[in-house]
This record gives C-alpha cells, structure tokens and sequence, in this order.
C-alpha cells in the first residue's frame, strides 16, 4: 500500500508522515511505514566531498596583435568574466552557462547585476563598478584618454569548466562582437 | 583568439599566480583583494587611477605574455593585513 495524499499539496516529508501516521492509526497498522523518507546523508555526503582540482587551461592557439594606435585614439571595450547583466538581461544560469551579455556602455542604461556563484561576491554586489569600470572608462573617453567606448561591453562567466567550448564557441562569438564594434583594445577583467 | 582577428588585449587582474600560469598576451597586475580589482565600493576616481595606469602601460609591453606591475596598493601603508579576510572569504563559500 502506497500513500499518495498531500496535505494541501505539500510534498514536505514531514507533513507526508504525519498522514500517514494518522491513515495508519485509523486502520490499526500504527509505526508501519509506507513512503521512504527523504535521505538527508547522501546528499550532505555528496556536498561536502571534495570538488576535483580546477585547472587551468591556456589558449591551445596564442596570437599577439601590437598595439597599432594610442589609447587615445582607440576605441577601448570591456570584457568580464563576472557573469554580470542588466537587471532587465535574462540571467546567467551558474555555473556552466557559456552565453555572453551585451552591456550598455552608458553608465546610464540601468544597474547591473552580478550573477557569478563565488564567494568574493559580497562585496561587487555593493558597486559592481569595482570589477566592471563601465562608469571610470566613460570618463576617460569623455576626458581624452581614450578615443571612445563601443555601444556595448561584453560579460560571460567566469570558472566555466568546458574549456573546449569556451575556445571554439564562445571566444569566436565574443572576437567577432569585437570586431563588428570596430574595437581598437579589449580590456579584460577576471572575476 | 581575439589578438587572432586583429585587436590587442590586455588583461587586468588581481591573481598574480594565475595570469602568470595562463601567461595571456598582456597582463596587468593590481594588487588589490580579488573582486576589488578597480578600488573600494564606490571610489570612482581609484577606478580611473587604475585604468589610466593600465592604458599608460601598454606601449611597454613588447614581447607575448608579458606580466606588468600596476604599483597598486589596496591600503596607502602597503598593509597586508587584507589577506587573512580575503582568505576566510574564499574559504567561506566552499
């Protein structure tokens, strides 16, 4: 015999045993139990084990392009790996998401959002500006340091393990947004 | 594979250890805690300090896989006493 009522819907195990306590008394089969509980060690079992080593991995193709013109004629985009949005911006979905964001350049186009999973994270929260200087590079552009910004920077995120995808399709995808932006620098911030 | 179509990159980042492992075309160092490479919450101007610093390095980067020092301390004492709650912080999360 297998229970299948919820109270009101409700799969809480705890509220699963208390009816079948009761269905049980009702029928004299009291302290029988009918549905396994959730097991809670294997999965604290699971979440404690050590993680595998991380690695790192460098580009198996290198390339070296020199700097062909000065900052201050230079179109200058950022790159984070902080996995970071506009509010408005679907989210990243931790931790293997291989998508990029198009971020406004404008610090005015609305506030960020990290979605990076690390723990450092605490404090970015606070001003995201402190690891993606959108609002600092506009500044520089407005005062001549730099030439311009392009309409939009680039975020992905960072830690993704699938090393081999992050080479062949998402670093092409993000050149090529470079490119068509007519971008002279990429700065890159890890996160 | 962004140098590959034609645009230099320059990396600007906290984790000595790692930009040195990885070796990408151009690095900056800033010895800044992780996750606070461009100053505190909200000091805008030690955000354009450290760019500046990071654009006015690039002429001398002239071989691949360079690694440049910003001369960036996090406090004005040169204090490393960050490190301990930088540490516990990363610890934290595991």
């Amino acid at each position: 015999m297998r229970a299948s009522a919820y109270h009101n819907g409700c799969e809480n195990s705890h509220c699963r045993a208390a009816l079948i306590g009761a269905a049980a008394s009702r029928i004299g089969l009291e302290r029988r139990i009918y549905l396994m509980p959730f097991a809670y060690l294997p999965v604290m079992a699971q979440s404690g084990a050590p993680k595998p080593p991380r690695v790192l991995a460098a580009p198996t193709k290198t390339a070296w392009q020199p700097i062909a013109r000065p900052a201050s004629r230079s179109r200058v985009a950022l790159l984070t790996s902080a996995a970071l949005r506009l509010a408005d911006q679907a989210p990243f979905i931790p931790r293997e998401d291989l998508s990029y964001r198009r971020v406004p350049s404008d610090p005015a186009a609305g506030a960020i959002v990290i979605d990076h999973h690390s723990g450092i994270g605490r404090v970015p929260r606070q001003d995201p500006e402190i690891v993606f200087p959108r609002t600092a590079l506009a500044e520089l552009a407005a005062r001549g340091v730099i030439g311009s910004t392009p309409p939009c920077h680039f975020s992905f995120m960072g830690g993704v393990r699938r090393h081999q995808e992050i080479e062949s399709e998402l670093a092409p995808a993000l050149a090529d947004e470079l490119a068509q932006a007519q971008v002279d620098l990429a700065l890159l911030v890890p996160y | 594979m962004i140098e590959g179509r034609g645009i230099p990159t320059l990396v600007i980042g906290t984790a000595h250890d790692i930009m040195s492992r990885v070796a990408p075309p151009r690095a900056a160092f800033v010895d800044h805690p992780v996750g606070r490479t461009f100053g505190p919450p909200h000091d805008r101007k030690r955000g354009e300090i450290i760019l500046t610093r990071a654009l006015a390095e690039l002429p001398k980067f002239t071989d691949p896989r360079e690694l440049r020092d910003l001369g960036c301390a996090w406090t004005p004492d040169g204090s490393r006493a960050w490190e301990e709650e930088l540490r516990a912080e990363l610890l934290r999360d595991r």
